[in-house]
């Protein structure tokens, strides 16, 4: 018993595999005894079947294709504009002046509050979505560019342009690789917010989507189980994106620089 | 102050190009004024509603005051249970390998994607929107101090005990100090993570708050106060921020720069 | 640029204060640092002198280290060799050719290794063969005989942040020799090196510059460094920096630290640099 103890201790993902299958039996077993009511909150059991039955693979399929595909397209338009923009900033000084106390002024504004704004300028279709979770990105990215820039280590600077690079290259082969690291921890933390304004637009103005499919079945009156169901793919997906991405950025960035 | 000046200057030139460009653009009809209100619109907008108020009776203040309520109430909520409980996790080893896939997951799910289901629980109303609030700022609390208690730089501790402490003195004296700058970076995200949330929150099923104030004003076509609406959304993400981290300075003066930690 | 006040006070100090006979064959002046001096503007309105009135010539293939306490401005000096910095009165040229920037033929090789991190050992010495025209198997076969001359082609796919201190200079000097400078300057190369692999790249060092003819200027914080390597050693002097003295090193190679006449001139260098 004990020598069984000591491989599990040792096994961090035997460990956490317990835990979240013991915190799942919990919240089984309390909605079967009706501890929790289980029209409010049903157990899991009950919350899978009950959006087999609402849900068909169909419109499931295509509520997740509109959502990946518009957090995607957000994100991507808002990061390269980021770097762009923030790298910019960072090795042209006049650029940088005039640009960064701008960007300054409008990153305290989280995302969701140009959602107003965003209607008004592009209307209730895909745009506004699209800007909105642009902005998610645009801004930790654009942050950790201009950073990343103000912080690469001179000397390699110096050691290549005693091997002849000035201008444009010396920024492209040098100064942007050696900014690859800050980049990359912007980049992450920038498609953590362009997935959670993601669903926040979803909720608030769209007609397809995830967000679009939890906040209709509440509207309608449908099933808790389906919203459950709903948010827990949300969740799994935005987990593994991000771990896709972290996996990755190790791929490219985590090899030469210590991570 | 003559150093300083160009620096400041340029920034403020083209800002002020920027915003006369945008009234000029209106006047001379290349802008509509419903998408872009000129800055003169905005300054009446904004006496507008810090006297009559909008919709009518409620303030500017009273919207940021129905916000700043919700947002302290969830906040704190939030760190007065996921502090000790972060820190009981932290402390023993198993217990933080069971609970790990547990509150990555839980701080993977979209806060606002639990917005139908706590509606289904309790209703459009206030407690919604403090859950909603809780819920994002606990589990990026609770994450950090797990790792701020969990990952103390085990040569403290090993010093610590060349003096002899050990047990409670030593979690006391060593580690919790150790951790607090990481659980400080955890408090200051999570009022962030909280700020967010709540913009998004407002925007549904109430009237009150500075969310619905810049969602109401756009269905009436009131541009000009959703933007005055962010400009303070804004304001008082900076003055949290800023706040913040001088109120980290004197708490923790000897603890070095907090934008370094990973997270 | 000529300044003419500045040429007469160095002239005056000069006979005030003879460090080194001047050679004036022009064959023997392949680097020739006239009356160079550097000045900072501080934040107090004043300005702090960091070099002052510096006279060398460095003869074609010498070896010549700078010697001194931090502040001396050798580093400094090097740099304006280097062209990575400007001097603000006097000149260097190269060959008879003022120097205007850097990659006029100077090889630099820096205190930290200055390797780019996200490219391996191979990548970061072809790197240095970007401006040469070559295409890139060329420029990566070039790079590879490069790494074979200082022992490292067993390592030519490592990361620098997989390799010891000393292959990482190793590589940085195999960088700096891409673009076949004549001269190599080298700031404290092996200061941040344990005291073995330091022995051992002053070694490798020497080889390389026996072989391939060049001309090294060398920055070191230690007379005993200085005193393996060098032709001459130039001893520099802080606030402001300026050369104290110029020490001829006759002693045949491979030298020998417990040679009598090595430890005579290590006291008569250290005497200097503690008065």
């Amino acid at each position: 018993m004990s020598e069984i103890l000591k491989t599990l201790r040792s096994n961090d993902l035997a460990l956490g595999l317990i835990g979240a299958v013991a915190a799942v039996g919990v919240w089984e077993i309390c909605a079967r005894t009706g501890v929790v009511d289980p029209t409010l909150f049903p157990s899991p059991s009950l919350a899978i079947s009950a959006a087999a039955q609402r849900l068909t693979a169909e419109t499931l399929a295509d509520n997740l294709m509109w959502s990946l595909f518009r957090v995607f397209s957000g994100f991507i338009l808002g990061a390269l504009a980021g770097a762009a923009i923030g790298i910019a900033a960072g090795w042209y000084r006049g650029f940088g002046t005039i640009v960064r106390p701008l960007i300054e002024l409008l990153r305290p504004i989280p995302p969701l509050a140009w959602i107003p704004l965003a209607i008004i300028w592009f209307g209730l279709g895909e745009p506004s979505k699209l800007f909105i979770i642009f902005l998610g990105a645009f801004f930790p990215v654009v942050t950790a560019a201009y950073q990343g820039m103000r912080s690469i280590d001179p000397v390699l600077l110096r050691a290549a342009q005693t091997l002849g690079l000035d201008g444009l290259p010396l920024l492209l082969w040098v100064a942007v690789p050696a900014t690859a690291p800050d980049l990359a921890t912007g980049v992450r933390i920038g498609w953590g917010l362009s997935f959670g304004v993601l669903v926040a637009a979803e909720l608030i103005a769209a007609d397809r989507g995830l967000g679009y499919m939890i906040i209709n079945e509440r509207n309608t009156g449908g099933s808790v189980g389906v919203i459950i169901v709903g948010i827990l793919l949300i969740g799994a997906l935005n987990l593994l994106t991000d771990a896709a991405i972290g996996a990755a950025i190790k791929r490219w960035v985590g090899r030469w620089h210590g991570a | 102050m003559m150093r300083r000046f160009p620096q400041i200057a340029p920034p403020l030139i083209a800002l002020a190009i920027l915003l006369v460009a945008w009234e000029l653009g209106v006047r001379y009809g290349f802008l509509k004024p419903y998408q872009f209100p000129p800055v003169s619109r905005i300054a009446s907008g904004f006496v507008e509603l810090s006297t009559i108020g909008f919709p009518t009776g409620v303030s500017i203040w009273s919207h940021t005051l129905t916000t700043l309520v919700r947002v302290l109430l969830g906040y704190v909520g939030a760190l007065a249970l996921a502090i000790p409980l972060g820190v009981v996790i932290g402390s023993f080893q198993v217990l933080d390998k069971l609970t790990a896939p547990l509150v990555v997951f839980c701080r993977s799910v979209a806060t606002l994607s639990l917005l139908p289901l706590v509606i289904v629980w309790f209703g459009a109303g206030e407690l919604t929107k403090v859950f909603l609030i809780g819920y994002g700022c606990f589990w990026v609390m609770l994450s950090n101090v797990i790792a701020g208690v969990r990952y103390v730089d085990p040569v403290l501790v090993r010093a610590a005990r060349t003096f002899g402490l050990h047990g409670g003195e030593l979690f006391r004296r060593v580690v919790l100090p150790a951790a607090l700058p990481r659980i400080f970076a955890g408090a200051r995200m999570a009022l962030g993570v909280g700020f967010m949330v709540i913009v998004g929150a407002e925007m549904i099923g109430t009237i009150e708050g500075l969310g619905a104030l810049i969602m109401e004003a756009r269905t009436f076509y009131r541009s000009e106060i959703t933007i005055i609406g962010m400009l303070i959304i804004g304001v008082i993400g900076f003055a949290i921020s800023a706040g913040l981290t001088a109120l980290e300075r004197l708490l923790l003066p000897w603890a070095g720069n907090l934008d370094a930690v990973r997270r | 640029m000529l300044d003419h006040d500045n040429l007469a006070r160095c002239a005056l100090r000069r006979s005030e204060a003879p460090v080194a006979k001047r050679t004036t064959s022009p064959f023997l002046q392949f680097i020739a640092i006239n009356s160079v001096g550097k000045t900072f503007a501080a934040r107090t309105g004043s300005s702090i002198s960091v070099l002052d009135c510096v006279d060398l010539t460095i003869a074609e293939n010498e070896f010549v280290s700078f010697v001194g306490r931090s502040g001396c401005g050798k580093t400094t000096l090097l740099n304006i060799i280097a062209g990575l910095e400007d001097a603000t009165q006097g000149q260097i040229t190269i060959a008879g050719r003022p120097v205007t920037g850097p990659g006029q033929g100077q090889g630099v090789v820096f205190q930290q290794h200055a390797l780019f991190p996200w490219l391996t050992a191979v990548d970061n010495v072809a790197f240095g063969f970007r401006k040469s025209g070559l295409n890139k198997t060329d420029r990566r076969q070039k790079a590879m005989d490069l790494l074979t001359l200082v022992g490292l082609e067993a390592a030519a796919s490592k990361y620098p942040r997989e390799m010891s201190g000393g292959m990482q200079q190793r590589v940085s000097i195999a960088r700096a020799l891409a673009l076949d400078p004549q001269i190599l300057l080298m700031d404290e190369p092996f200061g941040a090196l344990d005291e073995l692999t330091r022995i051992e790249l002053q070694h490798e060092l020497l080889r390389i510059w026996e072989a391939q003819r060049k001309t090294v200027v060398f920055v070191t914080h230690s007379i005993n460094e200085a005193l393996m390597l060098s032709d001459r050693i130039v001893l520099l002097a802080p606030n402001p920096g300026r050369i104290k003295r110029v020490f001829d090193v006759d002693l045949p190679r491979p030298r020998s630290r417990t040679e009598p006449r090595f430890n005579a001139l290590y006291e008569e260098i250290w005497d200097e640099l503690s008065t």
